[in-house]
């Protein structure tokens, strides 16, 4: 059985596993507490990242090249929401989603036709458009000056302002978009996506609705990775475009590559050793090299596609 | 009355001219881009990042950042046969291994060579804007060739397109009339079959890896002078934009490459003079995505066979 299927099942994995995330703010770290408590809720935030991505090129087998836009956009929908209302993160969060959805859909349609490298190109454009618009209409983004003073999340009408709380916001969110992809990977739906994957014009020729099923995944894809926006605008508190460039996507795919496309064990995992990695390497290496420290993903990802294709934690061949 | 006509025409004349000069250097880059998309179906992503390295060598080169430096058209030489040499190698240690993997896994891989490369060049010459040393280059590229009434085309801007046509020429002549160039045309066509008839496909593909590298190279140390400024990340943008004309001229075919980077560089210049500055970058996307979605095949292309 593969680890995907037992991820809410095997008992014997999961509770260690939910007892190691829950107990970890209480763990004594001394002053690193905080910093690693911080470093613990952003590597949360790119596991819903990884598995949100993972819906498109690991599914359906389209390379999604632009993800970062669905996580700018919806920052930035919670943020300027946020910061001109008021309002709290349980309206603002499905706004933000519902943003995200929408330009997924948006972007999606026009695309159903195109063949993988095209799609690629598409994605890549379109997100760039995204952050260019909010780069450039100070009106509305402020633009290079970015959104500072953004409220914090809160619960019930009280203020979540110690770290540990933002940590079990990001949990929960983390847990719900693990047991949605976990469910909808064994139903119906999950089934639709891998035919397409495998074979584009066999699926449709046993009579999966290609054009439905794809404009499915990129509306979920989108909403997670708009979710997540959502959250970091609220944690962080700031948003600002240079946080979002293409970078990001690159080391997003990073993730679920390392991790093994389409496998959402993979993507955990991806997140679980790169995230941490990288600030390790931001605090270790000296400024000039920190820098730099993205050709270590590159080589990475090119080593990866070399030796290990399928990735860390492959998905099964069936 | 006739004067502000005669203002307006001057500017719309000088918007041309280093509209002209930007799409000539779009074009040698997009070649590059299209050569390789139509011998062996990638787009090598890194094709950017070797024009990026054309620029850091000549600008290396001449300002003695290697402990010695060349004389100007030496140093332009060394660096585009780097270049050709750099873009060979990309090949064989990144393409090449995956050329029976899945297309994604080598779209992937190009991705990867892109982020290394540019990341490299940061460690080895830094993240600031450099520019060459005023007595490196020749001093009559600065001056004007030709005075229009205020419309000023440059001995730089004349170097530009003059070697951006002696270049493409010289590349229609080697696609169309050597052996190499017949290879490669047979190899875009079906690789397979070309490869039974006796061509040897790795050896064909490293040349065009060569070639397309070289003008790429070529292109680099181009821009470098003209804006005077090398920086790591100068590869991402004008990667993309050649990106863009090769698509819009259909991707595979080299007059198409040309056409499209032509078209490209006006249409930055002049949307970027007459409607916003900004949004000039977005220009080049919307270009690529309205191409891609409404007529893929761009201008030239021809169609592609669906997998039966």
């Amino acid at each position: 059985m593969h680890l995907d299927d037992r991820l809410f099942s095997d008992k014997k994995l999961y509770l260690p596993l939910l007892a190691a995330v829950l107990l970890l703010p209480w763990v004594p770290m001394g002053l690193a507490g905080p910093y690693v408590l911080r470093v613990a809720t952003l590597t949360l935030v790119y596991m819903v990242l990884a598995l949100g991505l993972n819906v498109v090129p690991g599914f359906t087998g389209l390379l999604d090249l632009g993800y970062v836009g669905f996580f700018g956009l919806g920052a930035y929908t919670a943020g300027l929401l946020t910061v001109h209302y008021q309002w709290s993160i349980w309206l603002v969060l499905p706004l933000a989603v519902m943003n995200g959805v929408f330009w997924g859909v948006l972007r999606g349609a026009p695309t159903l036709r195109l063949g993988d490298d095209y799609f690629a190109i598409v994605t890549f454009g379109f997100s760039e458009l995204i952050i260019l618009v909010i780069r450039n209409e100070l009106w509305l983004t402020r633009g290079p000056m970015g959104v500072p003073g953004i409220a914090r999340p809160d619960f019930c009408g009280a203020v979540l302002d110690q770290p540990w709380q933002a940590y079990y916001l990001i949990l929960f969110f983390l847990l719900l978009v693990l047991w949605v992809v976990v469910r909808i990977r064994s139903s119906r739906l999950g089934r639709a996506w891998f035919a397409i994957r495998e074979d584009e014009i066999a699926a449709e020729c046993v009579g999966v609705n290609v054009a439905n099923y794809k404009i499915i995944a990129f509306a979920l894809s989108a909403a997670i990775g708009a979710l997540a926006g959502a959250f970091y605008a609220r944690w962080f508190r700031f948003v600002h475009p240079d946080m979002f460039k293409f970078w990001e996507s690159i080391l997003i795919l990073c993730l679920i590559v390392f991790g093994g496309m389409g496998s959402i064990s993979g993507a955990l995992l991806g997140a679980f050793i790169l995230i941490p990695l990288t600030e390790v390497l931001r605090i270790v290496l000296p400024d000039s090299l920190s820098n730099a420290r993205y050709l270590l993903f590159g080589l990475l990802i090119v080593c990866m596609m070399r030796w290990r294709p399928a990735g860390l934690l492959p998905v099964e061949k069936e | 009355m006739l004067t502000a006509i005669f203002e307006q025409s001057s500017l719309f004349l000088q918007q041309l001219v280093n509209g002209i000069t930007l799409g000539s250097i779009y074009a040698l880059i997009a070649v590059g881009y299209t050569m390789v998309y139509g011998v062996i179906q990638l787009i090598n992503f890194a094709h950017g990042e070797i024009y990026m390295l054309g620029a850091f060598l000549g600008f290396s080169l001449l300002s003695g950042f290697f402990g010695f430096g060349l004389p100007f058209g030496l140093a332009v030489a060394v660096s585009v046969v780097v270049c050709a040499l750099a873009g060979v190698l990309l090949d064989i240690v990144a393409y090449r291994p995956l050329r029976r993997a899945p297309r994604l896994a080598a779209l992937i891989t190009a991705i990867g060579m892109s982020i290394f490369l540019q990341n490299l060049a940061l460690l080895i010459w830094g993240g600031q804007i450099q520019s060459f040393p005023q007595h490196t280059i020749p001093p009559f590229l600065g001056e004007p060739a030709l005075l229009l009434g205020d419309v000023v085309v440059s001995w730089l801007q004349v170097v530009i397109l003059t070697t951006a046509i002696f270049l493409m020429l010289a590349l229609h002549l080697i696609v169309h009339y050597s052996r190499i160039g017949r290879a490669m045309r047979a190899i875009a066509q079906d690789k397979t079959a070309a490869s039974l008839m006796g061509v040897d496909v790795d050896r064909v593909v490293s040349y065009t890896f060569a070639l397309g590298s070289g003008l790429g190279g070529a292109a680099g140390i181009l821009v470098g002078l003209y804006y005077n400024a090398v920086y790591p990340t100068m590869g991402y943008f004008a990667g993309i934009k050649a990106f863009a004309a090769a698509v819009l001229g259909g991707i595979g075919s080299i007059p198409g490459a040309i056409l499209g980077g032509g078209i490209l560089g006006l249409a930055e210049v002049f949307g970027g003079g007459y409607i916003s500055s900004s949004y000039s970058n977005g220009i080049a996307y919307a270009v690529m995505i309205l191409v891609i979605l409404v007529k893929p095949t761009g201008l030239f292309g021809r169609q592609q066979r669906d997998k039966a």
